[in-house]
C-alpha cells in the first residue's frame, strides 16, 4: 500500500450541511404524508405490578384504528449477555413507561384515543427503586425467573437482582493492604443519570414489502435493529431490511434497538406504512440514560506514591432490564482500572436490576463516572500521603510495557508526554491564581488537571468500493451519519486518498442492510477506525485491479504506477499515464467493472489469562488517553460555578480533519460540563423521572460555555487506518472528573458526587453536606461479589 | 374555523382546530418539515419562524391567532443556490453536526443580524440563548457568526 496518509489529511467540509441549513434534510421524523399511518404505545404508569387483565377488543373498533399489537405478537426476548427483555409487558410490569400495547391508526389523535380504550387491570407489586434496596437481603426480585433466561454470552456471575457481575483479580491485594509501609485510602462516589436529549427522538417508519420488513429508523446500529427485530418477532434475520436516513443526534442512545419492532409488527398487521415517533415526554421519560452509579475504591499506597494494591466495586443501575449495562460492566477494568500502574488489583463491576426505566449507552459510557471517581480518589491519595497531584500522576501513569488491570501490556509512552503538553498549553496563560483564592468579584477560584483512559470499540465492519466509469467511487457500508461527521469527513477522505481521487468524488451510500455487509454500528469511536479500515482494505483491492489493467495499457509494472489526481501515472513522470476513467473503460472490456471489498475486526490484544471473569472484552485493542485542565470560579452566595477556561490534550493517533475534531472536542466537553454541573435525571417514589422535558432538564446554553483550547497528540500506536483513533467519543471522558476536582480544590471540601448543582455546591461551602455513605458496598471487597 | 395566512409569500388556508400549533400546521398540513418540533414547550428554539418579521417559537403559536399574518419559515429564507449570510457562514465554517437545531438557529440569527449588524461576541451569545444545540458546544457557531458581523444579511 502506498503511503497516502498525508493525502488523507485535510479540512474537508461536510456535504450534508447545506440541506440541513435549508431545512431540506429528511430525518426519520420528517417521513410522512397521507400514505403513512401513525402509531403510539400504551405505556405502564406504575413501576411494578402484576397484569391481571389486558383487553384490546374495544380499542380495535375505535375510529381509524388499523392494527393493535401486544405480547402475543412478539414472543421472543432480547438482551445483551442475557435474553431478559420482552418488548411488551405480559404478566408483569417492571418499570414506569414499559410498553404494554402498540396501536396504529390513520391519525395520531385516533391512535391515542384507541390507547385510552384499552382495558388494563393491575395488582401492585413491591418495587425496588434504588440499588441499595435491590441489594438488601430478601429484596423483591425484579426478575424472579432470572435463572431460566437464555444466556447469550457465557462466563459472568449472576444472581437475584445482580443482573451481571464482571470481576478482575490480578496479584495479591490482601498482601498489599497488609503491608506495614502503606497508607490505605478509602473513598466512595456517586453519580446520577444523564439524559442524551437528541433533538430527533427515537423514531421509526416501517413497511412490509414483498414478504419482508423494511424499517427506516433513526439508529446508530442498523444490524442490531435487524437482529433484535428478527429475534423478538421470531423470524429469520434475512426477512428484515434496515435503512437509515439522516439521524438527528444519537450520543449512544440509539445504540440499541428500541421502537423498531413495534412499528414492524404494526406495518405487517395493517399492510400500511407505519410511523412511530416518541413524543418528547416519552423520549425523556424512557431515555436509556447514562446510568446512575455508586463506587467504592480502596487503595494501598506507599510513601513515595506507589499504588501497591487497589480494590474497587462499581454498582451500575441497569434499570428493569440488563441492556447495555451488562456489557458495560466490562469497561470498569479499563477505566477505573486504567490511568495508573497497579501492583495488584481486584475489581467488581455489577449491573443491578431495579424497577426503573432501563439505561443504555452514552458517549464514553462508564468511563465518565469511573474517571470522576478515580481522579477524585487519586487527589485524596495525594492529600493522604502529602504528595503533589501532578507529581503523583507523572510517577504513576501507565507507559510503554506497563501492564493494565487485566494484565494487558500497553505500548508506547503516551499519557506522560501528554501531561507535558498540557503543562505547556497551560503555561501560555499564566495568571498566578491559587486554588481557593478569592477573585476581585468575591468568587472562589479553583483549578485541576486530570488524566483519563478510554478505548476504541473495534469489532466487525465491512465495506465495498465500486469504481465508476466517470472516475468517481461509491463507498457502500452500514455506517450511519449521526451528526458527528465521520461518514462525511473521515471516510471520503480515506477512500479518496486510497484511490488518488478527490474526496468530492467519493459517493458515500447511506446505510442499508440489503446493500452493505455487517457492521457493529456507529459508536464507541469506531467509525473512522473500523469502517475506515474496511474501506481502506476495499480500496486496496480496487487499486490492485486498476493497476493490473493500467499496467498492460502503459506497459509498466504495477509497482511503478501511482494513483493521483484521478490519474494513473508512471512513478516520477507526471503526465505520462492515463485517466482512471480510461482504465475503468478498458477494464470493462477485459474483466468487467472494478470493485473491491474490505473487512475489519478486532485484532484481539491479549490479557493475562485468568485475570478477568464475565468480561466481553478482556483487553482493549486501541487505548485512547486524554488530559484535561479546568479553571473555574464559584459564587459563594449562590453556589453557581462558572467555567473560566478549559483545555484538552487528546490522543487522536492521526488527525485526519483537524476542524472536525475541534467540533467534537467543543461539543463533547460542553456535554460533559452539563453532566458535571446541572444535568441530572432523578427518580421519584413512583419510579418515574422527575425531568419530563426541557424546562426541568437543564441543558448547556450558549452563555454557559467557553471556547475549548486543545492540542491534538498524534503518533501514539493504533491499528486504525493511517494510524487514526476515534476522536468524537473521548472528549467528554474526564470533564466531570476535572470539574469535580477543581471544585474540591477551590473549596477544600470532599467532592464525592455529580452533578455539582448550585445547591450541592452551597452545601459543600457551608459544611452542610452530609458525607456520602454507601453502606451497601462493603469495605471488604469479597463481600461485593457473588463469587466469594 | 378557516384561517388565512401567508407562508413564504404564498397564501395558505387552514381549516381545522384553531388551537393547532403553527409548527404542526407547517409540518403536518403543509408538509414543510424544515421547521423542527423538538421540545414543544418554547425552550429549544428549533421551531423558530418569523411572524410578520419577528422570530417566534412556532410550537407556542395557535394557528387561530395568525389569521392574516405573514409567516416565513426556513424554506423561505434562501434558495438552493444562494444561502443567506448566516447559512453561508455556517457552511463555510463547517459547523453543522446533526443539524436538527440549525433551521431554528438560522431563523433567530438572521433576524438578529438585521437588528444588530456589528454585534460583539457576548451579544451574539445572548441572542443565541434561546436556541439550544446538543451537538456543537456553540463556540464554533459563534466563530462563524462573528465572521459576518459587517456583512449585510437578508432573510
Amino acid at each position: 500500500m502506498q503511503n497516502n496518509a498525508d493525502a488523507a489529511v485535510m479540512n474537508f467540509p461536510r456535504r450534508d450541511a447545506r440541506d440541513k441549513l435549508l431545512g431540506r434534510t429528511k430525518y426519520t421524523i420528517d417521513v410522512g404524508g397521507s400514505e403513512v399511518i401513525h402509531a403510539v404505545l400504551l405505556r405502564a404508569e406504575v413501576a411494578s405490578a402484576q397484569v391481571l387483565r389486558l383487553d384490546v377488543e374495544a380499542a380495535r373498533s375505535m375510529p381509524g384504528v388499523r392494527a393493535i399489537a401486544t405480547w402475543e405478537d412478539a414472543p421472543g426476548a432480547h438482551g445483551i449477555g442475557i435474553a431478559d427483555h420482552p418488548i411488551f409487558a405480559r404478566d408483569v410490569i417492571r418499570y414506569h413507561g414499559e410498553p404494554i400495547a402498540a396501536i396504529a391508526a390513520e391519525t395520531l389523535e385516533q391512535a391515542h384515543a384507541a390507547a385510552q380504550a384499552i382495558t388494563l387491570e393491575l395488582a401492585p407489586l413491591p418495587a425496588v427503586l434504588t440499588m441499595a434496596q435491590a441489594l438488601e437481603k430478601d429484596a423483591p426480585l425484579v426478575h424472579p425467573d432470572w435463572k431460566d433466561y437464555d444466556i447469550l454470552f457465557e462466563g459472568a456471575a449472576r444472581g437475584g437482582n445482580v443482573a451481571w457481575e464482571a470481576t478482575v483479580a490480578r496479584g495479591d491485594t490482601d498482601a498489599a493492604f497488609d503491608r506495614p509501609d502503606v497508607t490505605i485510602v478509602d473513598g466512595v462516589y456517586r453519580v446520577g443519570r444523564q439524559s442524551h436529549v437528541p433533538f430527533e427522538p427515537r423514531a421509526v417508519v416501517a413497511a412490509f414489502e414483498d414478504g419482508r420488513h423494511h424499517i427506516q429508523t433513526s439508529t446508530q446500529v442498523p444490524w442490531t435493529v435487524r437482529h433484535v427485530t428478527a429475534r423478538v418477532l421470531n423470524i429469520p434475520e434475512s426477512q428484515v431490511r434496515v435503512t437509515v436516513p439522516a439521524v438527528g443526534g444519537g450520543f449512544g442512545l440509539k445504540f440499541d434497538c428500541s421502537l423498531e419492532p413495534y412499528a414492524a409488527i404494526l406495518a405487517k398487521k395493517s399492510g400500511r406504512v407505519v410511523s412511530l415517533v416518541n413524543s418528547r415526554r416519552e423520549e425523556q421519560m424512557t431515555c436509556l440514560c447514562r446510568e446512575n452509579a455508586e463506587i467504592r475504591i480502596r487503595s494501598a499506597v506507599t510513601a513515595d506514591g506507589e499504588i501497591v494494591g487497589r480494590e474497587a466495586t462499581v454498582l451500575m443501575d441497569c434499570g428493569a432490564y440488563g441492556g447495555e449495562q451488562v456489557f458495560l460492566t466490562t469497561m470498569t477494568a479499563h477505566t477505573l482500572g486504567g490511568n495508573y500502574r497497579l501492583g495488584s488489583v481486584r475489581l467488581s463491576s455489577r449491573a443491578i436490576y431495579t424497577n426503573t426505566p432501563p439505561n443504555g449507552a452514552f458517549r464514553a459510557c462508564n468511563g465518565v463516572y469511573n474517571t470522576f471517581a478515580l481522579e477524585r480518589h487519586t487527589d485524596e491519595i495525594c492529600d493522604a500521603i502529602g504528595m503533589d497531584r501532578m507529581e503523583f500522576r507523572c510517577r504513576n501513569v501507565v507507559g510503554d510495557q506497563d501492564i493494565g488491570a487485566t494484565g494487558q501490556i500497553f505500548e508506547g509512552n503516551v499519557l506522560r508526554p501528554m501531561i507535558d503538553r498540557m503543562q505547556a498549553l497551560c503555561a501560555k496563560h499564566p495568571n498566578g491564581r491559587e486554588n481557593g483564592q478569592r477573585l476581585d468579584d468575591g468568587r472562589i477560584y479553583g483549578r485541576a488537571m486530570t488524566v483519563g483512559t478510554w478505548f476504541i470499540f473495534v469489532g466487525p465492519s465491512a465495506a465495498t468500493v465500486n469504481l465508476n466509469v466517470d472516475g468517481s467511487a461509491t463507498l457502500v457500508t452500514s455506517g450511519v451519519e449521526i451528526g458527528s461527521g465521520s461518514m462525511m469527513h473521515a471516510l471520503p477522505q480515506i477512500v479518496a486518498a486510497g484511490l488518488g481521487i478527490a474526496p468530492e468524488q467519493v459517493i458515500v451510500k447511506t446505510a442499508d442492510t440489503d446493500a452493505a455487509g455487517r457492521d457493529l454500528g456507529v459508536g464507541g469511536g469506531r467509525t473512522t477506525v473500523s469502517i475506515g479500515a474496511a474501506s481502506a482494505a476495499a480500496c486496496d483491492e480496487v487499486r490492485d485491479k486498476l493497476l493490473a489493467v493500467a499496467s498492460e495499457m502503459l506497459q509498466t509494472a504495477p509497482e511503478q504506477l501511482v494513483l493521483a489526481d484521478g490519474r494513473v501515472e508512471i512513478r516520477g513522470r507526471p503526465g505520462s499515464g492515463t485517466t482512471i476513467q480510461k482504465v475503468v473503460a478498458e477494464a470493462e472490456t477485459r474483466t468487467g467493472p472494478i470493485s473491491g471489498s474490505g473487512a475489519f475486526t478486532a485484532p484481539g490484544i491479549e490479557a493475562m489469562p485468568g485475570c478477568a471473569a464475565g468480561h466481553f472484552i478482556d483487553a482493549i485493542d486501541i487505548p485512547v488517553f486524554a488530559v484535561h485542565d479546568c479553571e473555574l470560579a464559584i459564587d459563594p452566595d449562590t453556589g453557581q460555578v462558572e467555567i473560566l477556561a478549559y483545555r484538552v490534550v487528546q490522543d487522536v493517533g492521526r488527525a485526519l480533519n483537524h476542524r472536525a475534531i475541534h467540533g467534537q472536542i467543543q461539543g463533547g466537553v460542553v456535554q460533559g460540563m452539563g453532566y458535571a454541573l446541572h444535568e441530572e435525571i432523578t427518580i421519584n417514589d413512583q419510579g418515574c423521572f422527575d425531568q419530563t422535558g426541557f424546562e426541568a432538564y437543564r441543558l448547556p446554553l450558549a452563555q454557559d460555555v467557553v471556547p475549548i483550547e486543545f492540542d491534538l497528540f498524534e503518533g501514539a500506536p493504533s491499528c486504525g487506518p493511517l494510524g487514526t483513533k476515534g476522536a468524537g467519543e473521548v472528549p467528554i471522558l474526564n470533564v466531570g472528573a476535572t470539574i469535580g476536582c477543581a471544585i474540591a480544590n477551590a473549596t477544600g471540601k470532599q467532592v464525592s458526587q455529580l452533578p455539582l448543582t448550585p445547591p450541592r455546591v452551597l452545601a459543600l461551602l457551608d459544611g452542610r453536606d452530609e458525607p456520602l455513605a454507601l453502606d451497601h458496598i462493603s469495605a471488604v471487597w469479597s463481600n461485593n461479589t457473588l463469587r466469594r | 374555523m378557516t384561517i388565512t395566512l401567508t407562508v413564504n409569500r404564498e397564501e395558505r388556508i387552514f381549516s381545522g382546530d384553531p388551537r393547532t400549533p403553527l409548527v404542526d400546521v407547517l409540518r403536518d398540513h403543509l408538509r414543510m418539515t424544515g421547521t423542527k418540533a423538538v421540545c414543544r414547550e418554547g425552550f429549544c428554539g428549533a421551531c423558530m419562524v418569523h411572524v410578520d418579521g419577528a422570530p417566534m417559537a412556532s410550537c407556542l403559536l395557535p394557528v387561530g391567532s395568525l389569521d392574516g399574518a405573514a409567516v416565513t419559515t426556513i424554506e423561505g429564507v434562501a434558495t438552493m443556490e444562494h444561502l443567506n449570510a448566516v447559512q453561508q457562514a455556517f457552511e463555510d465554517h463547517d459547523v453543522v453536526q446533526c443539524g436538527m437545531c440549525f433551521p431554528g438557529m438560522v431563523m433567530t440569527m438572521s433576524r438578529f443580524f438585521q437588528t444588530n449588524t456589528s454585534p460583539d461576541r457576548d451579544e451574539i451569545k445572548a441572542a443565541m440563548t434561546g436556541n439550544i444545540c446538543r451537538c456543537t458546544g456553540y463556540e464554533r457557531i459563534i466563530d462563524a457568526l462573528m465572521s459576518i458581523r459587517t456583512n449585510e444579511v437578508t432573510s
